[in-house]
């Protein structure tokens, strides 16, 4: 069986990926007045991803600084593992609704798919900010140090400057 | 009160030439406060001008861009394909033997409805036209239609004044721009045509309206003056009576009205279609959905 140390991680970095790459998408939308895009939306979601591992590599490299710096690296690894749980709590169910939402809107006939965009998507979209920075506060007010909860905030809002990065480096004129 | 969109103040024509006419941002500022609108007089006051008066140029990609953002929510929501859901079959019933039909689109913006239907080629062999009176909008409708190489025109002026005429008469969220006291000349300036049916989408005038104008136009479009006049369109959206009272005005084409059914989901009758048909055509149209009332 897969430990915490591991599954939790994986799953933050895996959610956070899937974030960057619908930041990518998200950045591009209202730009492009084609009827055509899936070159553009395509280009769209890997400049996505390509920040996402970015600003997931950034954090890594300040996780591993928190983690070598620490009295005993362990037991601050099981501390970053818990304030992880704690952020998977809030964004994990999130995520799994937004995801569904998604995949109805991708594959359902039209007038369910756009129920699914005026019941889900939108409104997901709309509190998306929110939710991570609950999870990041959320994980940080529970955190049993300084160190832990700081990686917690900058996890949370690390994520969040990828769409705005995003279009403003690529979007901000109309293609 | 009355409830005004922005981009209705920004841009003024001369009826009779088409000519851009100037508009002085004071003006507009005044029209919102009157209105009691202070956060879209904010908007309009922060507008580029030249010695009080509306840079045209820059109100003119202004709009470009909020259309564009615009478009992006009606692909969204699937507008072209409700429209085209309801065109074919009328479509069916108007065409006459060897007649190739045109549909025009009025207000047609950046002309996404003609392009989308351009691309699909869903209505078969069709003839496709935008008009719209706001020339910065048309230049880009042909821009686009040009960059993919679509077989559509969009022409700058009035929709009623083309040298041919249409068959059917189309548009997606143009009605709420029309004052009351004008929908009657509406209806009735394409019975006089000679067109045979019209469509016109139209945001419907629900109490959830507004509520969800507010929150799309907030999530999906980021030019502030498109969310205000997002919700601004939904506010002052007319209510079914309204539209078909206007629309027998022009008996000539008999209006009906799609309704959702009483118990039906709120949030699908977010948009829909206002109809007009010639009697003498309309017994060969056979609605396909089971789902709407037909008032």
């Amino acid at each position: 069986m897969v430990s915490a140390a591991i599954t939790v991680p994986a799953t933050l970095a895996s959610i956070a990926l899937i974030d960057a790459a619908l930041a990518g998408f998200r950045a591009a939308t209202g730009r492009n007045g084609r009827i055509r895009k899936h070159g553009y939306y395509l280009a769209a979601i890997r400049r996505g991803l390509i920040a996402g591992t970015a600003v997931l590599t950034c954090l890594a490299l300040v996780l591993t600084i928190v983690l070598a710096t620490a009295p005993d690296p362990s037991t601050r690894y099981t501390d970053l593992t818990h304030a992880g749980i704690t952020m998977l709590w809030i964004i994990g169910p999130y995520t799994a609704i937004a995801l569904a939402s998604l995949a109805g809107y991708a594959v359902l006939p039209r007038r369910p798919a756009t129920f699914l965009i005026l019941l889900g998507l939108g409104p997901l979209t709309l509190i998306r900010p929110l939710v991570t920075i609950a999870a990041g506060l959320a994980a940080a007010s529970t955190a049993p140090n300084p160190p832990t909860a700081a990686c917690a905030i900058l996890a949370a809002t690390s994520v969040l400057t990828v769409e705005p990065w995003l279009h403003q480096r690529w979007y901000t004129k109309p293609a | 009160m009355p409830i005004v969109e922005i981009s209705d103040l920004i841009v003024r024509h001369d009826t009779a030439t088409g000519a851009r006419l100037p508009v002085r941002r004071d003006d507009v500022v005044s029209v919102l406060h009157a209105a009691g609108d202070w956060r879209g007089a904010r908007i309009a006051a922060s507008l580029p001008h030249h010695n009080g008066v509306l840079d045209e140029s820059a109100v003119g990609r202004l709009l470009v861009r909020t259309h564009t953002e615009l478009q992006r929510l009606n692909e969204e929501l699937r507008i072209a394909e409700q429209l085209a859901e309801v065109l074919g079959p009328l479509l069916a019933a108007v065409v006459r033997d060897g007649e190739r039909p045109r549909v025009v689109d009025v207000g047609c913006g950046i002309g996404y409805a003609i392009r989308w239907l351009a691309v699909t080629g869903i209505l078969g062999d069709v003839e496709l036209c935008g008009v719209d009176v706001n020339a910065a909008l048309v230049a880009e409708a042909n821009r686009l239609a040009v960059a993919e190489g679509l077989s559509c025109q969009f022409v700058h002026g009035d929709a009623f004044a083309l040298p041919s005429a249409a068959t059917v008469y189309i548009s997606t969220g143009l009605l709420h721009h029309l004052h009351d006291g004008d929908l009657g000349a509406f209806f009735r300036a394409q019975a006089d045509s000679g067109a045979q049916a019209y469509c016109h989408f139209d945001i419907a005038a629900t109490r959830l309206a507004p509520l969800g104008a507010w929150m799309f136009h907030r999530a999906r479009m980021r030019e502030p003056l498109g969310r205000h006049d997002g919700v601004a369109s939904a506010r002052r959206a007319h209510t079914d009576h309204e539209l078909l009272t206007a629309a027998r005005s022009a008996p000539d084409l008999m209006p009906l009205l799609y309704r959702p059914l009483r118990h039906s989901n709120p949030f699908c009758a977010s948009v829909r279609p206002i109809l007009g048909i010639r009697p003498s055509t309309s017994r060969h149209c056979e609605p396909r959905s089971a789902n709407p009332r037909v008032t």
